[in-house]
């Protein structure tokens, strides 16, 4: 593609590697995969099947009838006969359209069955797709999957295959039709089909080539469209709205070019295929009348009557649309499978994404556990290449409070991921009560640690519901006794509903600091033996920042618990702290004896209270 | 939000928008014109053809009916007729190609006017909207007004106006020109056409809206995917899974059974209406076979071929009715809402012309005088009741207070972001409603509490408020912030670096400092800092403090704080709570008389022990 000399002035930068393909090349190994997806609805499929062929038939004969009567009984003036054509021109409408019904339902209910397979297995397949999956995929991207990508595919399924067929069927009807009426007439009307074929192929391609041109010069647009928007402020803020608006005009004029651009060559191409009828109707007229008028030329190898010749006219006249309309159509399919087999592709290649294994062939469920949890010369790395944690071993008794310490990157949130089985170690084990975490199924795991994460993530609904999901069996009683344990039920009453108020998108209607409660809450419930918590730096303002330390409190005690800690509170109260740095213990020992040592974590806890304080 | 009573109006000034572009409207309405006229004579061509070769050879006892009163000259033999009206046939066909192929391309220039006009209308608009506005709609549907709906206001242009006209002209044209074939079978063939227009609506009333509540089901089920990727570690860290996936089986088939439905009726529903053409053609095989056997003037090929030709067309046409109803229904919907944002008023202005109050470079005095403001929202809660103070030129003023207490508010007054419901607020003395709007926000320096970049180079970013600055300025400013070293040192191509939406791997920290560094490049009098660390680790947090401390310097600043560190270096600190300033002074004299300010700082700081282990004193600094 080549870029435009002078692309105007921008305010955003597009980033290209985030497009996916729109089309692919047609793949016999997808369409292999997407046909064995109609497998479990074959009888709806093979139907479908006989009824596109029935259909293929159907549409020339009625041009074919219409015509017949046309030249029969009309030409001969004979009543009785048109009587009788027009009932059979009638019952092959009626046969027609009932045959229409079942193959457009069929081919619409097949489609919406593939699509709700594919849904259910990407969903299914997602679920077990391990969390390093979750980091480098965006959600744009397994939304798009079950979104645009199976509608790609659903039209791939219920109109690209047999819309086709019912295409190419009909114009081979057709064609064998005038063939039988009229050899020479015939190979006149096939000397065209080519070149039109050609003229549409040529400018697709052209188009294709323009039509890229303009999505970029559109995602520009939206582009600079959103962070103007996400924007204002600053744009506001620093005076900048007549700069933004001239960059944005230009970018406006652009993209309006090429979109001229691309409507010129269409302007070309459709009247030329909506009016090649037209410049063939007066071809046959010519060769036609040449034809009919001049036999004796022509009676020699032509055969048949001028009676017959003129009716061969009138049956190409209306035979034409149904061997030509199927050549724009067709091209027309085409396009959509090239969408589909992008789609499809795409889908695919999520399913044949392999999750890693988290569960060993004999992993047994965990018992029961007191929460004593061991890492024994543990080495990890997201890129196995690139370790982020080495040798790393210590054991926290249970009850006991483990709080992590060291720079942004130095392997504490990897630590608590490992523990909780998000990810497998590379090298070493990880031990809860002895048992290997690689010989325990996860979900045995999971239900006895507790995670509460930075993030805090809230699902759409009350606050009831989110304080449940750490126990979906749990009655509201117990959903509330949880609150009161950590003593901040009033908080939660307080709210315009009560604990029945709707959190908002992703908890937005609630405050920082009471979503980070609900989570603790969440936790309460779940009462786990180990408790894994990530702390959220800063989130939390000065004033409310005193009752999560108390829940924080509470919710820790008698549990063995992991924490990252920002808070000096926090760590002051550890049993044991461990200091990272670069994925190794640097240091480790209680707040106190760590202080009196004066190495790395005086120093840090000294930049703390710097920070903190001054 | 959208009144009935306002469709006619809408309408209206719809078509006041189109006469904006009356002349391009007109010559595409005639050439139109003169398309179909082309199209009907080509039509009657081919059926006359037929008829010149049918009766030449007696298959058809009837005269051939020459149109415009034209009698080819006696001489023609049938060959020579046939071939006349075969180049006609084709020099209509080629004329037709032509003009067509103008007619699409000035349609499109019409899109293209239409588009660049009011995008570039909408944006500019947009941009001067005040905040309010912003609060109050979702980023997503302020895209579409730009995006979606001006292609909606410009489809009733040439998608509905257009073809409206069009429509009627063409059905006129046809229904004449059957008329002038034969009366009766006009009106026997189109005897079913009101039964076809009141399916098509019905149709369309019970399928779209259930096509609508498809969509909201849907969302439905993308919300579970979407929720389940985005709180992958709850659903994993608390085992959910298997309750997970009913939930999205339950969407996906409530989904999939109201497809059910609606696939039933579209299949039932386009068979019928081919059904419908059918039977027009069986009438007119019937009553045109009966009229060819009967009625001496009615021919066989400019008769019941030319017929049926113009009996497909027809249909084909009132079927866009249809499709043009539905296009109104939603050019109506875009266009109400780019109205909206073209009508939106600009709340806060400046006042005009010459009655504005210039300002060069403030001095810096703040003052708020019994300032009370609300977002007027529906509990109607003030964010502000009745602050008063006045920071001198030079002085840093912290903010602290719980969130939701008015601190930002407070903030986003001085900038003039809203206008206050009651009280004023000044600047050196003169209320912020007489400068000139564009002379103040020059003169207040905002940090955001959210960072936001734009995704272009770090330059651009740095220079944003200012982009004829020199090199040098800007990398002053980059110093002052404490961002110089890592541009220069981390980042690939320095200041030409360009940012992506994800950050490019920039720390929360180094983002925050070159949002710093955006405003010390104006070198405001002003410097307003809306909590700057919030987002950042303890261990980063020192750095942008001394990026701040430098900031600070030779400006009245404001600063909304949770840091002790800060306060401590405040000149005065103000405690809010719920929109009122409960207490004011140092932070020294605050440690001395508010219990509450104390127990907030003792969270934060360092016990007394660990002071000591550390060898800090009282006095360590």
């Amino acid at each position: 593609m080549k870029t435009r000399p002078n692309n105007p002035p921008i305010l955003t930068h597009v980033d290209k590697s985030d497009r996916e393909a729109k089309q692919r090349p047609l793949s016999l190994g997808v369409i292999r995969r997407l046909w064995g997806y109609t497998g479990p609805h074959a009888r709806k499929r093979n139907w479908l099947v006989v009824l596109v062929l029935l259909r293929a038939v159907q549409l020339p004969a009625m041009a074919w009838c219409l015509a017949a009567v046309l030249n029969g009984p009309v030409l001969a003036q004979d009543w009785r006969g048109i009587l009788w054509g027009a009932s059979g021109f009638f019952a092959l409408a009626l046969s027609t359209a009932v045959v229409f019904h079942f193959r457009m339902r069929l081919a619409l209910e097949l489609g919406e069955a593939v699509v709700q397979d594919l849904r259910r297995e990407v969903f299914d397949h997602l679920q077990r797709m391990s969390m390093s999956f979750y980091d480098k995929t965006k959600l744009g991207r397994i939304i798009s999957r079950i979104t645009s990508d199976a509608e790609a595919v659903r039209m791939g399924v219920q109109s690209v295959v047999f819309v086709s067929m019912v295409q190419v069927g009909s114009m081979l009807v057709a064609a064998a039709v005038m063939l039988w009426y009229d050899p020479p007439l015939f190979l006149v009307v096939l000397l065209m089909a080519p070149v039109l074929w050609r003229l549409s192929k040529y400018f697709r391609d052209r188009l294709s080539v323009t039509y890229r041109a303009t999505q970029e010069s559109y995602s520009r647009v939206t582009a600079t469209l959103a962070e103007s928007i996400n924007g204002i402020r600053v744009t506001q803020g620093f005076v900048r709205q007549d700069v933004n608006a001239e960059l944005f005009g230009g970018l406006v004029e652009d993209h309006a070019e090429y979109h001229l651009k691309s409507a010129r060559l269409q302007a070309v191409f459709l009247p030329i295929i909506e009016l090649n009828s037209q410049f063939f109707m007066a071809l046959l007229l010519a060769l036609g009348g040449v034809q009919v008028l001049r036999m004796e030329f022509f009676a020699g190898w032509a055969g048949g009557s001028e009676a017959e010749l003129f009716a061969a006219l009138v049956v190409f006249a209306l035979l034409m649309p149904q061997f030509f309309n199927p050549i724009a159509n067709i091209g027309r399919q085409y396009n959509d499978a090239l969408t589909a087999m992008a789609g499809a592709e795409r889908v695919f290649g999520l399913l044949d994404t392999e999750p890693e294994q988290m569960d060993g062939p004999d992993a047994a469920p965990l018992p029961p556990i007191t929460g004593r949890v061991e890492l024994d010369g543990v080495t990890f790395g997201y890129d196995p290449a690139k370790p982020v944690l080495h040798g790393i071993s210590f054991v926290a008794e249970p009850g006991r409070t483990i709080a992590l310490v060291g720079q942004t990157g130095s392997g504490k949130t990897s630590i608590i991921s490992l523990i909780a089985k998000f990810y497998l170690p590379t090298a070493g084990r990880v031990l809860i009560d002895g048992h290997d975490t690689r010989g325990v199924t996860t979900d045995s795991l999971a239900k006895q640690i507790g995670i509460v994460l930075q993030s805090n993530y809230l699902f759409t609904g009350s606050v009831m519901d989110n304080i449940r999901v750490g126990r979906p069996d749990a009655t509201d009683d117990e959903v509330i006794a949880a609150a009161e344990a950590l003593g901040c039920l009033d908080i939660f009453e307080r709210l315009q509903d009560g604990l029945l108020t709707d959190v908002g998108e992703k908890g937005g209607s609630l405050s920082l600091g009471q979503r980070q409660l609900v989570c603790f809450c969440r936790a309460m419930l779940a009462d786990p033996r180990v408790l894994i918590l990530d702390e959220a730096t800063s989130a939390v303002d000065t004033m409310t920042e005193q009752r999560v330390q108390e829940a924080l409190a509470k919710l820790l005690s008698g549990r063995t618990s992991f924490v990252v800690a920002h808070r000096l509170s926090t760590i002051r109260h550890a049993d044991e702290v461990l200091v990272l740095d670069a994925g190794r213990i640097i240091e480790r020992g209680t707040h106190h004896a760590l202080l009196e040592q004066g190495g790395r974590y005086a120093h840090l806890y000294r930049q703390f209270i710097h920070a903190s304080e001054a | 939000m959208p009144a009935q009573a306002s469709t006619v109006a809408l309408i209206l000034r719809l078509l006041r928008l189109t006469w904006g572009y009356k002349d391009q409207v007109l010559r595409i309405v005639v050439l139109q014109m003169v398309l179909l006229a082309l199209a009907l004579s080509g039509l009657g061509l081919i059926g006359l053809g037929l008829d010149v070769i049918g009766q030449a050879i007696g298959e058809s006892g009837k005269p051939p009916r020459w149109p415009l009163g034209f009698e080819p000259p006696a001489g023609w033999s049938a060959m020579t007729k046939v071939l006349v009206i075969a180049g006609a046939v084709f020099a209509v066909a080629a004329l037709r190609f032509v003009l067509d192929r103008q007619s699409w391309v000035w349609k499109a220039v019409l899109v293209r006017d239409i588009v660049v006009d009011l995008r570039k209308q909408v944006y500019d608009k947009m941009q001067r909207l005040s905040f309010r506005f912003f609060d109050a709609n979702e980023s997503g549907s302020i895209i579409n007004r730009v995006t979606g709906d001006v292609q909606a206001v410009r489809r009733f242009i040439d998608g509905v106006m257009i073809e409206v006209v069009m429509l009627l002209i063409s059905l006129a044209f046809f229904l004449a020109y059957m008329l002038s074939i034969h009366v009766k079978l006009t009106l026997a063939c189109l005897a079913t056409t009101p039964l076809l227009w009141v399916l098509t609506t019905l149709f369309s009333r019970t399928v779209r809206p259930a096509y609508r509540v498809n969509r909201e089901l849907f969302d439905k089920a993308v919300l579970v995917l979407s929720e389940n990727a985005q709180g992958v570690h709850v659903v994993k860290g608390f085992a959910l899974q298997e309750r997970e996936r009913a939930k999205f089986k339950r969407a996906n088939d409530a989904v999939a059974d109201q497809h059910r439905w609606i696939f039933w009726r579209v299949a039932t529903f386009v068979p019928t209406i081919g059904m419908f053409t059918a039977v027009n053609l069986l009438v007119l095989l019937v009553y045109g076979g009966w009229l060819y056997i009967h009625d001496p003037g009615f021919a066989f090929g400019s008769g019941l071929f030319v017929f049926a030709g113009l009996l497909q067309q027809f249909s084909s046409q009132v079927g866009n009715l249809a499709q043009i109803a539905n296009a109104v229904q939603r050019s109506m919907t875009g266009a109400q809402r780019v109205f909206e944002v073209l009508d939106e008023p600009v709340e806060i202005q400046g006042p005009p012309g010459a009655a504005a109050v210039r300002l060069g470079r403030a001095e810096g005095r703040v003052t708020f005088e019994d300032v009370t403001f609300g977002y007027g929202g529906a509990d109607g809660a003030d964010a502000l009741r009745g602050v008063s103070f006045e920071a001198q030129p030079g002085q840093t003023v912290a903010i602290l207070g719980a969130t939701g207490s008015g601190k930002s508010t407070l903030l986003s007054l001085i900038p003039r972001f809203y206008d206050p419901q009651q009280g004023r607020v000044l600047i050196d003395g003169v209320d912020l409603r007489d400068y000139d709007l564009d002379d103040l926000r020059r003169n207040v320096g905002v940090v955001f509490q959210e960072t936001f970049l734009f995704s272009n180079t770090v330059r651009f970013n740095v220079t944003f408020g200012h982009p004829e600055a020199t090199d040098d300025q800007m990398r002053q400013a980059a110093q002052i912030a404490q961002a110089h070293g890592f541009i220069e040192r981390e980042l690939d191509a320095g200041y030409d670096t360009v940012l992506t939406e994800g950050g490019n791997g920039l720390s929360g920290g180094q983002r925050q400092r070159l949002a710093i560094a955006r405003a010390v490049l104006l070198d405001p009098p002003i410097l307003l800092m809306d909590d700057p660390t919030a987002a950042i680790d303890p261990e980063t947090e020192h750095l942008i403090m001394q990026a701040m401390d430098q900031a600070m310097r030779n400006r009245t600043t404001f600063i909304v704080a949770h840091r002790f560190s800060t306060l401590k270096r405040a000149d005065v600190v103000m405690v809010m709570e719920d929109g009122r300033v409960t207490e004011v002074g140092t932070h020294d004299e605050l440690m001395q008389t508010s219990a509450h300010y104390r127990n907030a700082a003792e969270v934060q700081m360092a016990d007394e022990e660990s002071r000591r282990l550390l060898g800090i004193g009282e006095d360590a600094e």
